[in-house]
């Protein structure tokens, strides 16, 4: 329920949200353009508007949290499209701390396909039900942003990684996508970031189940499959360090990695009713 | 670590060695029992959460046939976090934890201590490395070393050492330690752990389950937002030990449990209530606050007793004779109620404010609906103990993904200084960071290659090793010899890989094994015995070179002879 005044911050969301999507729509095509055309000038616009986009994104965010007078973190739509702002978020900083643009071309369709998700969920902003009016909801939700952003990137990397074990000796593909051991490492800061953020939310998680529903842990389908994604996460570190194993295999499992979080995230909501039925 | 850990636990006397309890011991501990429990945890928890937990064998019949449902009974799986299987894995877990990190821990105490220090690395050299004849101190700082130490080594070399985020080693172990507290907290608490509700209206009191306490329910406010939606619950509750007087009071909401007398309460949820009243010959004989969904007997007449099945505010009824409520205000109270006898259904109906019911000579009606507040009350010791366990795990992964132990040394030999570093964590990414500050210095980097030593490095000393003497040292859990004998045995990359990284665990390999039975002498003949034989296989792999190099040379001058003889003899033919 909103006043007229929330309303306007509300619909200037709208035009905001969408212009990020249609943004990151234009940024997938420009990195397709790059990578199938061998357009360089293609690959630098893209790697810019991908921070337009971004910004914009963010402002749409911020004028959310305006508009509803809370975090835009309660439900699918926002969880959604703030999943699609962390793994842009994780994106860039791994593109200019790495000076790597060529990520982008395998991170933004991921953004988009999460955005375009979010794009199809209920934008209305409902007042909070009194289980999740709790301060440890930013903590819980934001670190999940942030997890999953890095899953999204290590995902991205890891399947940068497999493809170039397909084109090596192109060199244009040489050129912008580094050697396999540098994505090895890469795709391991990533999930590194991932894995640590997850089990923030999962602690805080537990703490807030806690305070809300007098259990820290109650096996619920979306607690469980948040464990599950750990468990992946922890055999792929592990799986890094063994012998003759670092490479396609931990590639492979980044990637199986990533199918877990995004179950953790729709499958779960989806097929196994839970008490997380609101995000 | 090595085996001869392994060894010296199994040992039953002081002679006799029990090999099948050494490979038990040895794969509880190993990486890949580690590996096997992590998948296996992975699937089962994935496997309860798409079998519907906690449901009866006649609910998953209906649901999924009769064998899947005998099936389902006869695994457990009906129940699968509480079930023994699972709870045998988890018990392995922990046994393979405890081992790694027994294990570890002597290893990780020794490079703590000494593992880090400029003799270590005295004649190793990373993999990226600049030499230049400009003093490199600088360049520690830039790369992020704040604490330098400088000398000379034994033989007058001067160098330059540091080393940063050596409390990385720990983090692995810490995760480790953290997972095992919170695994003991957890099961611990819930074994421990004991759960009941008190339900009720203003004024009410009832006993804690099957305590000396008594808990009273002072008020319950329902807050409404503007829109009518809930903002919060909020019961003020006293609680009284009946067996020495002590009383305390206290408030429970949604998110806001109290603590008192050792136990937790929380605002669980709440539904209606309403006074059933009983009459018989115009005399009221019962009076008493039912809750929906309670059966409450009357007691006038044994076997009889009546259920509130649910509670409409705002009833309405359609014309297809659907039932409901319109909204959450009491406009129009309807009582939907069913008389059991003897548990046979006798009755069943919707029940307005003003209507009654009429069994034989008895009348009962209901009044006063109001809503009830359902309590959650929890005793659970050890929950702190596994919130600790939760706090050392994201202190150990924090240091395990991101406090990256690495060093930096430089030495100087001729008027030349060699600047190097190494970080095996930090990986490729830690190497592109010192090549650009190498540069950046204006000191050219240069990547060290199989067959040619950088310059002012060691002449004994083989390349290809990235300089990982001291971590080395730690992952085979042995003295810095062994790490050596590697290193000249040529085996980088597979022996990278086999060790992981520092504090990481590694896996058992066979040639530690090997060295773990030999005493120190021992050792260090062997060692000797194979760099000489080591010697000789390079030599004699070099004289086999360079005779298959003249045999080649050979046959091709042979080749050319005969071809040179064809041709003369056909030009003599001709």
């Amino acid at each position: 329920m909103c006043n007229m005044g929330n309303e306007v911050f509300l619909s200037a969301e709208n035009i905001l949200f969408t212009v990020s999507m249609i943004g990151y729509f234009i940024t997938m095509i420009l990195f397709f353009v790059f990578f199938a055309m061998k357009n360089e000038k293609a690959g630098s616009t893209a790697a810019y508007l991908l921070s337009a986009c971004f910004g914009v994104h963010t402002v749409a965010l911020v004028v959310r949290t305006i508009g509803a007078g809370r975090l835009p973190l309660t439900n699918n739509y926002e969880f959604a499209t703030s999943f699609a702002w962390g793994i842009a978020l994780v994106s860039l900083i791994f593109i200019f701390k790495y000076q790597f643009k060529a990520l982008g071309a395998f991170s933004v369709p991921v953004i988009f396909l999460v955005i375009g998700y979010a794009a199809m969920q209920s934008k209305e902003v409902k007042e909070l039900m009194p289980a999740l009016r709790s301060s440890w909801l930013f903590f819980h939700v934001s670190t999940a942003i942030i997890a999953y952003g890095g899953f999204g990137v290590s995902f991205a990397v890891s399947l940068m990684f497999l493809l170039r074990e397909k084109m090596n000796g192109s060199d244009f593909w040489n050129q912008h996508i580094p050697d396999r051991e540098w994505l090895d490492m890469v795709s391991y800061r990533a999930a590194s970031l991932g894995l640590l953020f997850l089990t923030f939310t999962i602690i805080t998680g537990s703490i807030w189940a806690e305070r809300a529903w007098g259990s820290y842990w109650s096996w619920d389908p979306k607690e469980t499959w948040s464990l599950v994604t750990w468990l992946i996460y922890m055999f792929y570190l592990h799986l890094r360090i063994r012998r003759g194993v670092k490479g396609r295999s931990a590639a492979i499992f980044a990637v199986v990695g990533f199918v877990c979080v995004i179950f953790t995230y729709i499958g779960v909501n989806t097929f196994l009713p839970g008490v997380h039925s609101y995000a | 670590m090595s085996s001869g850990d392994f060894r010296s636990d199994c040992r039953l006397s002081g002679k006799v060695t029990v090999p099948y309890m050494r490979k038990i011991l040895k794969f509880l501990s190993s990486m890949q029992f580690a590996l096997i429990l992590l998948l296996v945890l992975a699937a089962a928890c994935a496997f309860g959460s798409f079998i519907t937990q906690g449901q009866t064998l006649s609910w998953y019949t209906t649901a999924y046939g009769e064998r899947a449902a005998a099936a389902i009974m006869l695994f457990g799986l009906d129940d699968v976090f509480h079930s023994i299987w699972f709870v045998v894995i988890t018990a392995f877990l922990c046994l393979n934890l405890i081992f790694c990190n027994v294990i570890r821990a002597p290893g990780l105490i020794r490079l703590w201590k000494a593992g880090f220090v400029p003799e270590k690395r005295e004649k190793s050299c990373g993999r990226i490395y600049g030499t230049s004849e400009k003093d490199p101190a600088g360049l520690f700082s830039e790369m992020g070393f704040r604490k330098t130490v400088s000398g000379s080594f034994e033989d007058g070399t001067e160098y330059i050492y540091a080393v940063k985020n050596k409390a990385g080693i720990w983090g692995a172990w810490l995760c480790h330690l953290g997972i095992l507290i919170l695994i003991i907290g957890f099961g611990v608490g819930q074994m421990l752990k004991t759960e009941t509700a008190v339900y009720g209206v203003t004024g009410q009191s009832k006993r804690i389950g099957d305590t000396s306490y008594v808990l009273t329910i002072d008020d319950f406010r329902i807050d409404l937002r503007g829109d009518e939606t809930v903002d919060q619950y909020t019961t003020d509750f006293t609680v009284r030990n009946v067996s020495n007087g002590d009383e305390m009071s206290g408030t429970t909401s949604v998110n806001h449990p109290a603590a008192m007398f050792g136990m937790k309460f929380y605002q669980n949820s709440t539904g209606w209530a309403a006074a059933m009243h009983v009459s018989k010959g115009g005399e009221e004989i019962q009076n008493g606050v039912v809750c929906v969904g309670e059966v409450t007997p009357i007691t006038e007449v044994p076997g009889l007793s009546i259920l509130i099945q649910a509670f409409y505010p705002d009833f309405f009824m359609d014309a297809d004779g659907e039932i409901g409520t319109r909204t959450s205000e009491l406009r129009n109270p309807y009582y939907l109620y069913i008389a059991y006898y003897n548990e046979r259904v006798i009755g069943m109906n919707a029940l307005g404010a003003s209507e009654y019911i009429t069994i034989d000579d008895l009348t009962v009606w209901f009044t006063d609906p109001q809503s009830y507040t359902l309590i959650q009350i929890t005793t659970e010791p050890f929950s702190k103990l596994a919130l600790a366990g939760g706090i050392v795990i994201m202190l150990g992964l924090l240091l395990a993904l991101y406090v990256q132990p690495a060093e930096m040394w430089a030495r100087k030999k001729d008027g030349l200084w060699l600047v190097t570093g190494s970080s095996r964590k930090g990986g490729v990414l830690f190497d592109r960071a010192l090549r650009e500050k190498l540069e950046k210095a204006g000191i050219p980097a240069s990547e060290k290659d199989d067959k040619e030593p950088p310059k002012g490095s060691s002449e004994d000393e083989k390349p290809g090793k990235p300089g990982e003497r001291a971590e080395e040292d730690e992952k085979h859990g042995k003295s810095g010899e062994k790490s050596e004998e590697d290193e000249k045995s040529g085996e980088k990359s597979e022996e990278d890989e086999k060790s992981g990284e520092p504090g990481e665990r590694a896996e058992p390999d066979e040639k530690a094994e090997v060295s773990g039975e030999l005493s120190g002498k021992d050792l260090s003949e062997a060692e000797a015995a194979a760099l000489e034989a080591m010697k000789l296989a390079d030599e004699a792999a070099e004289a086999y070179r360079a005779a298959e190099e003249r045999a080649k040379k050979a046959a091709l001058a042979y080749k050319e002879a005969r071809e040179r003889a064809a041709k003369k003899f056909d030009k003599e033919e001709q």
